[in-house]
This record gives structure tokens, C-alpha cells and sequence, in this order.
């Protein structure tokens, strides 16, 4: 009889309805708080503010009874773990969890959490895909691995948000080395893309609509848009070859002697015929980088008599670059004239449009980005607080205050208004402390509930924690952990050249991403999976491999260790849902066995329906 | 009170409660549209039924109108590129498309489109769905909006396949999602079932007993969802319809005729889903961005696409096809007249061109014109709108139906356009 842990099981039950029972007892000192007046903040302990939070949130409810109970103990470790760890836990950490009798042992398990490598790696994987999923410039996915151990490293020594997003703002160096060139180089240096992201991400506010004509709903105008892209122009990215690896190079453009505007073809003519006999040989175009290496196309181009060299006359047909050229640096950013796009346009004065604060023209390229940054960060700007905020607790409940959550701002309408503002308050004295966000929304009621299919049209959101679709790289870990491989490729993980060399992306972890990745920024009742995805986890040859009940296999051992169906079947949800099957899905999966008559074949089956199963793409 | 009656036809298959609420607070009169709804959803049958389609051939990147189908010989700015006789006396075309010039009878050519983005990512998406990227909405791709019209609900086949990425369903959701195929000529990965049929069959049984389970616990909406999605997903791998991926039965020498290329295949599946019944394909053709060497470049794409797509026209009309599909050319932008040093084009969203051929088209005719250094639209401007409503016209769907944004917002197939009359008359 192996029916030790059906024992343990049921020892663990006791206690989950212990802790459930002192859980709603816990919930009644919290009325006793009302004294205290609304939204007021004597400190930023998570503590404190998480209860404020939820105090906020009843009261705007009114009636308890539209509220959750409190999540089961089990439901809640998965939910914390794949938030704050990126996988689900294990069938240990699901049974001590239940056994553990401490009455603070959720906070402790956040602050575990926070202080481990898991989060550090989840969280940058997020961040990656906030940036990269948008970028306009393809190659920029030669940056992704660079960034992610970048953020991975800010995210575990736990930088402030302030100083992540500035030094992504003013960041400079080459794409393979550099992690923080992120954003920059996800738009090739182009300032009109990165005035739109730099917007949407640090401030949740829309301005892109604003680039070609005023914003139709909101009342930004277009000069803003332009006003915003004028922090930008200097920016240069540049191809580099050093030894075999080609990479790129952000770095600033602040040499303009000859102001491109004039451009003036006799003045730039004179310098670089170096000898001054009246032709543009290649070696005199050699001694001007950017010239040099284009001459052979300039010439092809412009060399009417097909000399070799290029008259005064035959340099002047040669077009006058054209402004705005994303990534070459421009030493003034112009606002394009829409009705003659060929037209130089307007220049524009570098102005951020939230709190006016503004640039002279001819401010060098890190002046500019750190000026913004400056601003962009301050704790004058509510925004930049309310936008990672917004994102985060989006993230956590399953709903935003606004939504989707990086379209906020003074022209939209918030949820629960004050309980943003208190948060985002708290936030912005933390510091812009990242760990201190997590922890307080992990804290809350709200985060702790049970989850409930919420109605968009029903009037108390954060009543009831929301079913949410995992991530690719939340389903990916825990495909290989369920499944018990390295990875899905098959192969062990392999480094780099050299012994601290770059972990070499997991390719299978990579063609995951590209079937099971979405944009995080995407509201959450617009990800509903798709047919490719369905068919991967149905039909993949390598996944149904590896629930081979016959085979050296997780499942394998897990028939071998227990000839109990029942204790099967437990070890088999613990693993894959970290949870333990109800007695209705007892039943349903002997009857299954006891119909297929084959052991080994009807668990097989079962493992590919946990697999296939919606709670196991789902937070809940 | 016309905006209830398509109310009513799009909301019958996918009745939510909340997508009906949505369009109550929206202010349709429910009530009185909802008796018309099995009347309505009739007469949708019927159209189902017709099984129209549409092939769109994608030139991603932004095809140079110069080395297309508007070449200009005599001025500077075509290049090198030459003009060619069609079969429809007065049509000239550039060099390097003669298979399209042979079917040039069917083919309508609108010379003149004109429209702003100049961005790849931004008019690929306007050109995928009739609306410039907004931060706020997700636009479905117009494909999934003629599917969720147009598609039959009988057919196991996805709705919506394309060769090569493309736009998603947006707010319109999974039954309208583009289905990606990446190997035209071979079943699509993972379609095929590791388990024999029955075995599969039963582990779907189980699985969808057990999904109940986590509905009990709150997740009501998301185990439909799945259901849904498991249910169209294994229909489609049970389906016998998916031998119209197998080019096996095809005769060589049409498979030749096609192009032994991925675009070449790709229209040719384009072909054998259409007969089979799917509404709507894209075929993506990359690399149309010829910033440099364009001439060397577009000559060698050309000669993938010409072929491929002269054979899907004649292919399609010789089955009978062409009269109820649509094929349409395009691609985000054209190019600048100039050459620039780098013997490229740049991006040119000014003036461009687009063919098209069937779905009742009449072909052999040029829409539209540019001036003689092709800079501007000299005649008949045609803008983005108006070419997605032609199609709505060709495909007989209303470009005024309305779908409601899952922010309550009720937005149009197609956002303003008129019809170009003269391509159907």
C-alpha cells in the first residue's frame, strides 16, 4: 500500500482549511483601519500601504459579499510563484507550503521570491518583449540576449525604475555588449519611433497618433509629438565590423561643423579636394569617414564623364541629403511638412509636452536625452509613476486601472482612481523601489483572491483576481519542468565561447517564444491562443515524446513509484498544476483508466490533457 | 434603422452575452433587431454559401511601381527598366512580367493610389486593414473581417491562411486568426497526430471533461475560449480537407508552371484552399525593399512572381474559380521616382500601383495614371479606402458592416471609401 501520500494529503488539507479559517479572520482587524483618513499615506511600508489598498477597495465595493474569499493556499503559490518566478512550484513546494502552520508564511514567500534569481530572469524576459515586440528595426534582435542579462542584473541588485529607464533613454555603445541600447536600437535611432515608445512606455501615454495630424481624440497637437521627437535627432547607429562579428553602435552625433542645413556643395567640395586641382579622386574622399566608404556609389552615381573623379559640376547634381535620416544623426530634428513631404520642414525645439520644460536648439545629443530622461523621471511627472504602476498591477490582478495598460494619461479615465494615486504615490516615494511595487500589490486582498470570470460591464473590478494567460516563457519553464528536460531541444544548455561566456539562447526556448509570444502590453481578453499553438501541444513529436509512459521518462518514473492510480494521479496534477486533483477529476480519470484498460496508455492520455488543458496556460 | 440588421447578421455566430451587451450600450435597439436575427442570418447563409474568396498576392516591402506594372521607358526616372506588350493591346508593363502580361485580360490595373505612411510597419498594417495603426484598438486585418462575413461555418479548414506572416484578427478574435502556413506543398507542422485517430479522438474526450473543472473555478470564460479553440483545431486535424495541402495530386507541369519557390507554391496552395473552400489567402513575396539595386532585385523577384502569379490567374479561370475570387497585388508603398545613389528606390507612398483580376473585375483595363516622370497621380487619384471598398464590392460584403471594439466602439469594415465603379463596369 502506497498510500503515504494520500496521508500526507490529507494532513495537508487539514491545514489549508486552518489557513483559510485564519485567513478570514485575519481579514476583520482590517475593518478597524477606517479611521484613518482615504488615500492618506503616513509610510510606504507594504504593509501598510497593500491595506490602505484594500480598505480603499471595500469601501468603493460596499458589499463584502461582492468580494472573493481568499485564494486556497495552492491556487495562491502557483499565482505568486509564476508571477514572481516565472514557473510553477513544485510538488514539494505545494505540500510544504500547505503544512507550513506560520500565519505570515504568503509575505515571507514574497520576499523569497523577490530575493531569487527567478525574478530577475522572468521579469527581464518581460521587459524584453515590452520593447522588442515593437521594434521597427529587425536586426535589433541581435540586442535581445545582450539585454536580458542587462535587465536581469538591474533587476536582482533591484536598480530603481528611474534609473533603468534613464539609462535606457541616454544609452550609447555597441548593440553585442550594451543591453541598455535597447530601446534605442529596437527603432534603429529613429526619432519618431522612439518619441512614440519612450511615451508608451514610461508614461502609458499615446502620442504616436499625433505624429501626422493632432491627435483625434486626445488634445495632444501634432507639434508636441514632433516637440518630443526633437530629443532625439543626434542619435547615430552605425554598422561595425570588428574582427568577423558585424554589430552596430549607438553613439552620439554632435559633430556638425557644417551644418547640414545649408548644405552647401561648393563649401564641402573645397575641403575635400585636398589637393585643389578641381577632381574628387577616391583617396582625397577616403580621408572623410561616412564619404569614403560611399564614394564607389557616389561615383557610380554621379560621374557623368566616367572619368574616375568627380568635377565641381558633377558633385553638384548630387542630392542634398535629405533630413531626419533615422540612426545617420541629424543635428536638428524638423518636423516633416505633410503637404511636401521632399520639403525640409520645420525644425522643431526640443519640448517635453507634460510639463513644458524645454532645450535650445543646438544641444548636444546626451545633453538632449538626459534632459528628458530628467524629465520624463521626475517626481513631478505623475505619469511616469502611474504608467509602470498601471503596468504592473495590470500584470498581477489581471486588470488595470486603465486599460490596455499602456494607454494612460490625463485624458482617460482610471478605475478606482484613488487607489492608483495611492500606489503610485507610495512608488514615487519608495524611491521608484521595483521590489517595493511587487511586494505591496502581492500583499494586497486583492492579489490574494480567488479567481472569477470578471464582467468588463460589471462595476466592481478588484473584486476577484482574474484568470490570465501565461507568457511563453511562464509556459516554457514550466513544459520543461513538468516534463523534467533541460529544454525541449533536447540538447544540454551550452555556453559561449570562453568559461563565463554568454549562455547560448535555448533554441527550442526561442521557436517557443515565436509561436506562444505576445506583445505583454496587449489586454488580456485579446490573447486567446491560436490554432498553431493548439496543434504544438496537441501534435508536437518531441512533446508527446517525452510523456512516453514506457520511456525513461517523468511520467515513466512516476508509474514505476507509485502503483496507485490515486497517488499517480496526484502526483501527476502536483506536477503539472500544482494542485491536487478534485474528487470529481478522480473520478472522471479512473473511469478513463479502468476504460482504456491500458495503464500506462490511459496516463499518457492524461498527461497530454494537463498539458493541453486551458489551467495549465492560465494564471489562476 | 440599417445598423441593426448587420448588427444582428454578425453577432449571430458568436452571440457572447458581452459582445451583445456591448452593442446595447453602443445604442442598438436590441430588441427589435434581435427578432430579425434568424431571417437575417439566413439570407448571411446564402452568401456563405457563394463562397467567395480572395487571393492577395503581398509584395512586402513596397513593390517599385517603375519595374511593375506603371514603367516609364522614356523618362529619366524609369531606369533602365523596359516596357512590354500585353495581351490587351495599348497596356504595356515593365520587363520580367511576361506570364502576367499574357492574362492581362483579366487584369484591371489601378496606377494611381495615393496615400501617406511611409513606414513599413504602419502602411503594411493600414494596407492589411483600411486603418492606420492607433494605439488604442487592434485592428482585425481586413482578411479576418471578410472571413467572419464570408466564411463557412461548415468547412474544417481555418478561414484565414497565409503564406508568410501577416496581420492578425485584432479585436474580431481566435476564429478569424490568420492560419500561418511556413512550407507551402507540405501538411502543416504538427497537423498530423502522433496518436492513431481514435486514440486522439479519446484523449479530446478527456480533456474536455476535464476542463469543466476549472470553469467550476472561476475561469468560465477562458475555458470557452479554449474549448473553442481546441474544438476548431481539432476539427481541422481530423479533417480530410487537409489534403488540400498535399500537392501530390497536382501534375508536375502545373506545379512547374507555378514556380519550384516558396511564392510560386504558395499560390498554388492559394489555388487548392480556395477550391476547397477557404475564404481568404495571403502569399507573401519578401524582399521589395530595394533601397539598393533595385533593378538587379526586382528582376529576380519578378521572375518568381511573374510566373506564379500569370499560372493562379489562368489556373483559377480555367476551373471556374476566378469568377467568385478575387486577386488582388499589392504592397505597402511604391518608390521614389528618383534613383537614388545607391541605384535603389526609396519609399514612395504617393503614387503606386495595384492590380487586380476577378471577383467580377473586368480586366484589360487601366485605372488611373501618373505623370510622365511618375512623381504625382495625374488622373483619378484612388486612395486606400476606396480600393478596400472596391474589394467589399467584388466580395459582396457591406463596408459599412460594423464590428464593435471590445472598448464599446463601433467601427466599419472599411473606414471611408467609394467604390471605383469603373473596375466592375
Amino acid at each position: 500500500m502506497s498510500c503515504y501520500l494520500f496521508r500526507r494529503n490529507r494532513l495537508r488539507w487539514k491545514f489549508l482549511l486552518i489557513a483559510v479559517g485564519a485567513g478570514l479572520a485575519g481579514a476583520m482587524p482590517a475593518v478597524g483601519h477606517a479611521e484613518s483618513p482615504p488615500g492618506s499615506l503616513s509610510d510606504t511600508s507594504p504593509d501598510d500601504v497593500a491595506a490602505e489598498i484594500d480598505r480603499l477597495i471595500e469601501a468603493q465595493i460596499g458589499s463584502p459579499e461582492k468580494l472573493a474569499p481568499r485564494a486556497l493556499d495552492e491556487d495562491f503559490l502557483r499565482r505568486v510563484s509564476l508571477d514572481l518566478a516565472g514557473v510553477v512550484p513544485t510538488p514539494n513546494d505545494v505540500t510544504l507550503f500547505g503544512l507550513n502552520p506560520a500565519p505570515d508564511k504568503r509575505a515571507a514567500l514574497i520576499d523569497q521570491l523577490l530575493a531569487g534569481d527567478d525574478y530577475a530572469e522572468i521579469w527581464a524576459s518581460y521587459f524584453s518583449d515590452v520593447i522588442f515586440l515593437r521594434a521597427t528595426e529587425a536586426r535589433s534582435r541581435i540586442n535581445q540576449p545582450v539585454f536580458q542579462q542587462w535587465m536581469a542584473e538591474r533587476l536582482a541588485e533591484n536598480a530603481p525604475w528611474d534609473e533603468i529607464a534613464t539609462d535606457l533613454i541616454t544609452a550609447t555603445g555597441s548593440v553585442r555588449e550594451e543591453g541598455s541600447v535597447a530601446l534605442v536600437f529596437a527603432h534603429g535611432g529613429a526619432p519618431e519611433e522612439l518619441a512614440a515608445e519612450t511615451s508608451r512606455i514610461f508614461l502609458g501615454i499615446q502620442m504616436q497618433c499625433a505624429n501626422c495630424h493632432d491627435h483625434p481624440t486626445d488634445s495632444w497637437k501634432r507639434e508636441q509629438f514632433h516637440e518630443l521627437a526633437a530629443f532625439f535627432p543626434r542619435i547615430q547607429v552605425r554598422p561595425q565590423t570588428a574582427g568577423d562579428v558585424r554589430t552596430f553602435v549607438v553613439s552620439s552625433a554632435d559633430d556638425f561643423r557644417d551644418n547640414r542645413r545649408r548644405f552647401d556643395p561648393e563649401q564641402i567640395f573645397r575641403r575635400l579636394d585636398a589637393n585643389r586641382d578641381g577632381e574628387l579622386v577616391k583617396r582625397e574622399a577616403e580621408r572623410v569617414p561616412g564619404i569614403g566608404d560611399r564614394f564607389d556609389q557616389i561615383l557610380a552615381n554621379a560621374d557623368a564623364d566616367q572619368n574616375g573623379s568627380l568635377s565641381l559640376e558633377e558633385f553638384k547634381t548630387l542630392r542634398r541629403p535629405p533630413m531626419n535620416q533615422p540612426g545617420r544623426g541629424s543635428a536638428e530634428y524638423y518636423m516633416p511638412d505633410l503637404n511636401d513631404p521632399a520639403a525640409p520642414g520645420t525644425r522643431m525645439q526640443p519640448v517635453f509636452f507634460v510639463t513644458g520644460e524645454s532645450l535650445e536648439t543646438g544641444a548636444l545629443d546626451l545633453q538632449r536625452r538626459e534632459a528628458l530622461a530628467e524629465s520624463i523621471t521626475s517626481p513631478e511627472n505623475e505619469w511616469f509613476s502611474k504608467a509602470f504602476v498601471n503596468r504592473i498591477w495590470g500584470e498581477m490582478t489581471g486588470q488595470g486601472f486603465y486599460m490596455p495598460i499602456d494607454d494612460i494619461g490625463p485624458e482617460r479615465t482610471a478605475q478606482m482612481p484613488e487607489v492608483l494615486d495611492l500606489l503610485a504615490a507610495g512608488f514615487t516615494a519608495s524611491g521608484y523601489d521595483i521590489q517595493w511595487l511587487f511586494r505591496t500589490i502581492a500583499r494586497t486582498d486583492v492579489y490574494q483572491r480567488e479567481i472569477r470570470t470578471i464582467d468588463p460591464l460589471d462595476a466592481a473590478p478588484f473584486a476577484a483576481a482574474s484568470p490570465t494567460r501565461l507568457r511563453s516563457d511562464q509556459v516554457y519553464n514550466t513544459i520543461v519542468r513538468v516534463l523534467g528536460v533541460e529544454n525541449l531541444a533536447g540538447q544540454r544548455t551550452r555556453r559561449g565561447p570562453g568559461a563565463n561566456g554568454p549562455v547560448r539562447r535555448d533554441p527550442a526556448r526561442a521557436a517557443f517564444a515565436e509561436l506562444f509570444g505576445f506583445d505583454p502590453s496587449t489586454p488580456q481578453e485579446d490573447i486567446v491562443g491560436n490554432i498553431p499553438q493548439a496543434l504544438f501541444l496537441m501534435n508536437s513529436p518531441q512533446l508527446n515524446a517525452l510523456i512516453n509512459g514506457n520511456a525513461d521518462t517523468k511520467l515513466g518514473r512516476i508509474l514505476k513509484e507509485h502503483d496507485d492510480d490515486r497517488d499517480a494521479l496526484a502526483e501527476l496534477y502536483l506536477l503539472a498544476l500544482a494542485r491536487e486533483p478534485s474528487d470529481r477529476e478522480i473520478e472522471i480519470n479512473l473511469e478513463y483508466i479502468a476504460e482504456v484498460g491500458d495503464r500506462v496508455e490511459a496516463f499518457e492520455d492524461i498527461q497530454w490533457s494537463l498539458l493541453n488543458s486551458s489551467e495549465f496556460l492560465s494564471r489562476r | 434603422m440599417p445598423l441593426c440588421l448587420h448588427e444582428a447578421v454578425s453577432l449571430r455566430p458568436r452571440l457572447t452575452r458581452r459582445r451583445f451587451l456591448y452593442s446595447a450600450s453602443a445604442g442598438i435597439a436590441a430588441a427589435g433587431a434581435l427578432n430579425f436575427r434568424d431571417l437575417m442570418s439566413l439570407q448571411a447563409a446564402d452568401l456563405r454559401r457563394e463562397g467567395r474568396a480572395m487571393i492577395l498576392l503581398w509584395m512586402a516591402g513596397g513593390p517599385s511601381q517603375f519595374e511593375t506594372f506603371d514603367p516609364k521607358p522614356d523618362h529619366e526616372n524609369g531606369g533602365p527598366t523596359e516596357a512590354i506588350d500585353t495581351s490587351v493591346p495599348g497596356i504595356r508593363i515593365a520587363q520580367g512580367w511576361e506570364q502576367t502580361a499574357k492574362v492581362m485580360d483579366e487584369i484591371a490595373l489601378i496606377r494611381s493610389m495615393t496615400n501617406r505612411e511611409g513606414n513599413h510597419q504602419r502602411a503594411s498594417y493600414q494596407l492589411h486593414t483600411g486603418y492606420v495603426p492607433s494605439g488604442s484598438v487592434k485592428h482585425p486585418s481586413f482578411a479576418s473581417a471578410v472571413s467572419q462575413e464570408l466564411a463557412d461555418p461548415d468547412i474544417d479548414l481555418p478561414a484565414f491562411v497565409s503564406v508568410g506572416p501577416t496581420i492578425g484578427a485584432g479585436f474580431l478574435g481566435v476564429d478569424y486568426e490568420p492560419f500561418v502556413v511556413n512550407n507551402p506543398g507540405q501538411l502543416p507542422q504538427n497537423v498530423a497526430t502522433t496518436v492513431p485517430g481514435d486514440r486522439y479522438e479519446r484523449r479530446l474526450g478527456l480533456l474536455d471533461r476535464l476542463e469543466d473543472e476549472f470553469a467550476g473555478r472561476g475561469a468560465e470564460a477562458v475555458v470557452k475560449s479554449h474549448k473553442r479553440l481546441y474544438g476548431k483545431t481539432s476539427q481541422l486535424v481530423l479533417s480530410d480537407q487537409t489534403k488540400a495541402f498535399d500537392f501530390s495530386e497536382e501534375p508536375q507541369a502545373l506545379q512547374d508552371r507555378y514556380g519550384d519557390n516558396q511564392f510560386g507554391k504558395g499560390c498554388l496552395l492559394a489555388r487548392r484552399l480556395v477550391e476547397a473552400g477557404v475564404t481568404f489567402v495571403e502569399v507573401r513575396s519578401n524582399g521589395w525593399d530595394t533601397h539598393q539595386d533595385n533593378f538587379e532585385r526586382t528582376g529576380g523577384l519578378a521572375a518568381q512572381v511573374d510566373p506564379a502569379m500569370g499560372t493562379l490567374i489562368a489556373d483559377l479561370k480555367d476551373r471556374g474559380l476566378l469568377e467568385r475570387t478575387i486577386v488582388v497585388w499589392m504592397g505597402e508603398f511604391g518608390r521614389t521616382p528618383r534613383v537614388n545613389p545607391r541605384t535603389g528606390r526609396d519609399h514612395y507612398p504617393r503614387a503606386f500601383n495595384v492590380a487586380l483580376a476577378g471577383g467580377g473585375v473586368r480586366g484589360g483595363q487601366v485605372i488611373g495614371a501618373t505623370t510622365d516622370d511618375g512623381a504625382q497621380v495625374a488622373d483619378r487619384p484612388v486612395a486606400v479606402g476606396d480600393l478596400f471598398a472596391s474589394v467589399c464590392q467584388s466580395l459582396q460584403v457591406d463596408p459599412n458592416h460594423e464590428n464593435i471594439s471590445p472598448l464599446g466602439r463601433p467601427m466599419r469594415i472599411v473606414d471611408k471609401g467609394a467604390v471605383i465603379d469603373e473596375l466592375f463596369a
